[in-house]
């Protein structure tokens, strides 16, 4: 086990490594001078561009500029978005917890809303209870975040002001405050996710439910209920396991839209904004943020299937 | 709130007659802000929410460069000097309008007496040169070409500082009443150096509080301001919202109570609606199309002959860039994409500003067959093939297509090319393109609007545009204090200007502001900044 997880560490490693490199020369290549843009409409002045590109080191050869970026990168100093003046380090951790504690949520209403309607479609097949339950994933999967958010919030704050529009609580601050704020924006996001994994479980529920061992389950006298949760639906979980995990990634990064819609000062809405900037510094710290969260998820997802899964770990040995 | 549709008016057949050598028919424009009418008293108290379209850039005076920033300045800096509600140029930390010297190489500036910054020091001469030395002098200040003519500051006594300029500079006192006006304590900017955008400290209703970046600044009222009884509001949020339909939606929801640049598509929406209110105001700026005529080799650099694929026609022959002009139906732009909330305007002046004359608002008159007519006076075959940069927003692409359809009953055949904004300052900047459709935020002296365009060494002068009596006409205005000689001085360039048509100027865009009608005391004037010294809520 000691020997799979340092392998994996290592990996990690070199991913996150060849993942700042490609970022750091990609966001280079796009057209668009950041020292043009930083200068804003009063900027086509060349020795004003020239001042700027100086302050920044951004007349520096590209190595340079690497180099000096990775050092400050490992002691935490991620440097200073050269559009605000604030600290890259100190915005994304404001607009972290913003995105993780959607996504979490998110996450929480599309387990919720997936695996129950996943088993349900699966254990009353062929029954209005699976028509409904597809009739839903199919909607989730459909109807696109940006439209879906307009609706719920025309509903909720407008016609019927019962939640607010926008805007963020942290749940350490008022949690009752932070699910208000959250809720409408979780919903949203979560949709789609949760027609997925509705999708998922209803495929591997169904496989599970013709099982040898759920046949033998069934012949030695187990309730209904304890067949399906303790036996198909536990087997059934490595799948959306593996779901979760690889769209816990995508929610954190292409929270975008939600974000913008509920004006959630979130991580993904950082990213485009930074984008848009050619904010070099916060483009490079997010990137890095969101590159070591997916290698975390990943390395986690892969630890909990050898602890599912012995199988796993074992062949993870032989490899 | 009345609003008045159309804002296109021909003038009296005498004026009329005296601009058809040129073609022209003027155009006039609404007042700066319409009346609200609203004497409702406000009550002492609350936090005010403002909904921004997008995130301000640093709250360093000298630093800073975006447009929206200027709105929370107007809260937490105030200005040597500022503009009134029609435009003129009112004292504001100065005692009065500065007096320039018989050459004009000498500028005193008298200050009021007793002001405290935020951070309760005092406000002298000293602290006037601190401020304005750092703007001419500090790495990457985004002031040092405003003040590029100013040769020193050297204080005269506590109240009064002498400034040397290195040539006659009379929009001097628009430039300071902008953010090279604005004046920062000297103690926070020691004590906090390069970061001081972290924590501006200046002179306001209001005092810096927070910021969490993309999501909001914070201000709150500030005890030692000068007028500090007069402000009603304990503070006030300013939230950042982009989405312009997003913004809207929580104007109408309560979660703001101010939204800046409301959606021209969002108008008829919000005047429906009987909890809001709108302020409107003719902008100073313009949006248009510039025209490549000599810019190879970059911005700033001598014009020249262009070379394939950006040369043209449209470059080398007026005629054909005044035949692109006369297919343009400006009404039916405002009309098609804006829903009648913008004003066509044909010149870099504002019929609102003091310094707008007839020949500044004179418009060349629609006409796809007069357009033709001049193509085939030039030896064109038609259609005459051309290509366009625009935004890849929805509203550029609208206006893109509304020209692209005008300018083909004009014997065009315009190429739209969408790019992103950021890339397409850079490929606009090098010259790589033949016409682009670019606006501006617009200055309160007409020099600002004008000189870095189209004089021979603006620092703005992307379309490589070059004319020795224009440069003269502008260097001239630029010295005489004398407003009504400016004004004919600004007229003769824009009479030259629509000979030439280096620039085709378009529309006018409006300043339209959202109000929660619980607010009063909302000021938008012809710069676009929303006032909230005087706002509170209704009491």
């Amino acid at each position: 086990m000691g020997r799979y997880v340092l392998r994996r560490l290592l990996e990690s490693a070199v991913t996150l490594i060849l993942a700042t490199i490609v970022v750091f020369l990609g966001i280079r290549a796009l057209p668009g001078d950041p020292a043009r843009t930083l200068a804003g409409e009063e900027g086509d002045n060349p020795a004003v561009i020239a001042a700027i590109r100086q302050s920044y080191g951004l007349d520096q050869p590209l190595p340079v500029q690497y180099v000096r970026y990775v050092q400050k990168a490992v002691t935490g100093d991620l440097g200073r978005s050269p559009r605000t003046g604030l600290p890259v380090a100190e915005t994304i951790g404001h607009a972290l917890p913003v995105t993780l504690q959607l996504a979490a949520f998110a996450m929480m209403v599309a387990i919720l809303i997936g695996i129950g309607a996943g088993v349900i479609a699966a254990v009353r097949r062929r029954r209005p209870a699976e028509w409904g339950a597809n009739a839903v994933a199919l909607i989730g999967l459909s109807v696109p975040n940006f439209w879906f958010g307009q609706m719920v919030i025309l509903g909720l704050a407008i016609a019927y002001p019962i939640l607010p529009a926008s805007g963020f609580v942290s749940i350490f601050e008022n949690p009752v405050e932070s699910f208000r704020h959250l809720l409408m924006p979780a919903v949203v996001l979560g949709s789609g996710l949760a027609a997925v994994i509705m999708r998922q479980t209803r495929s591997a529920m169904l496989d599970a439910l013709t099982a040898d061992y759920v046949r033998t389950a069934r012949a030695k006298g187990l309730s209904g209920g304890q067949v399906i949760f303790g036996h198909a639906l536990r087997n059934s979980l490595i799948v959306v396991i593996t779901i979760v995990g690889l769209e816990l990634g995508a929610l954190i990064s292409g929270a975008v839209v939600t974000e913008q819609l509920f004006v959630l000062p979130g991580f993904g809405k950082l990213t485009i904004d930074a984008v848009f900037t050619r904010d070099y510094p916060m483009i490079q710290g997010v990137v890095l943020v969101t590159a070591s969260a997916y290698i975390l998820i990943n390395l986690a997802v892969d630890l909990l299937y050898s602890v599912i899964d012995p199988r796993i770990r074992v062949g993870g040995r032989a490899l | 709130m009345p609003y008045k549709s159309s804002l296109i008016t021909r003038c009296a057949a005498t004026v009329c007659a005296a601009l058809l050598a040129t073609a022209c028919s003027p155009i006039a424009s609404g007042p700066t802000q319409q009346p609200s009418g609203d004497t409702r008293p406000a009550r002492q108290g609350g936090t005010l929410r403002v909904a921004l379209s997008a995130e301000p850039d640093r709250l360093d005076p000298t630093l800073a460069r975006t447009l929206v920033g200027r709105t929370v300045f107007n809260a937490i800096c105030e200005k040597l000097y500022d503009v009134d509600s029609k435009l003129n140029l009112v004292p504001q930390l100065a005692a009065a309008l500065p007096e320039f010297s018989s050459d004009g190489l000498t500028v005193t500036i008298r200050i009021k007496v007793g002001l405290k910054f935020a951070d309760g020091t005092t406000l002298d001469a000293a602290a006037v040169k601190t401020s304005l030395d750092r703007h001419r002098t500090l790495a990457g200040s985004a002031r040092t070409s405003e003040l590029t003519s100013v040769d020193s500051v050297s204080v005269v006594d506590t109240a009064t500082v002498a400034i040397k300029m290195k040539t006659a500079f009379t929009p001097l006192t628009a430039v300071l009443a902008d953010r090279a006006g604005m004046i920062m304590s000297p103690a926070a900017l020691t004590a906090q150096g390069e970061n001081f955008a972290t924590s501006p400290v200046c002179v306001g209703p209001f005092k810096f509080a927070s910021r969490v970046a993309q999501d909001r600044i914070e201000v709150v009222k500030d005890p030692n301001y000068y007028d500090a009884a007069k402000v009603h509001l304990d503070g006030v949020t300013y939230k950042i919202i982009a989405d312009a339909n997003t913004r809207f939606n929580n104007l109408r929801s309560g979660d703001v109570e101010v939204l800046d640049a409301v959606a021209a598509t969002d108008v008829s929406a919000l005047r429906a609606e009987q909890s809001l209110r709108l302020i409107t105001s003719d902008s100073l700026g313009y949006q248009g199309i510039t025209i490549n005529l000599g810019n190879v080799d970059g911005v700033g650099k001598a014009p020249k002959t262009l070379a394939a694929p950006y040369a043209g026609a449209l470059a080398t022959d007026k005629r054909v860039r005044k035949a692109f002009e006369l297919s343009l139906d400006r009404a039916a732009i405002n009309q098609v994409v804006f829903r009648g909330e913008f004003s066509p305007a044909c010149g870099p002046v504002s019929a609102a500003s003091p310094f707008s004359s007839d020949p500044a608002q004179a418009c060349p008159k629609h006409d796809p067959n007069e357009a033709k007519s001049l193509l085939q006076q030039a030896g064109l075959t038609l259609p005459v093939k051309t290509s366009m940069v625009i935004g890849n927003t929805a509203d550029a692409r609208r206006l893109g297509e509304a020209i692209q359809a005008q300018v083909k009953e004009g014997g065009f055949e315009l190429e739209l090319q969408p790019v992103e904004f950021a890339a397409s300052l850079t490929q606009t900047d090098a010259g790589k393109y033949q016409a682009f459709q670019i606006g501006w935020s617009g200055r309160v002296d007409p020099d600002g609007n004008i000189a870095n365009f189209v004089r021979t060494s603006g620092s703005q002068n992307i379309c490589g545009y070059s004319n020795a009596e224009v440069d003269g006409w502008l260097d001239e205005a630029r010295k005489t204090p004398d407003v009504a000689k400016r004004r004919e001085l600004y007229g003769k360039v824009i009479t030259k200007l629509h000979d030439d048509v280096p620039l085709i100027y378009l529309y006018r865009q409006k300043n339209l502001t959202g109000v929660s009608s619980k607010i009063v005391g909302v000021q938008v004037y012809g710069d676009g900044l929303i006032r909230l010294a005087t706002a509170g809520f209704a009491a």
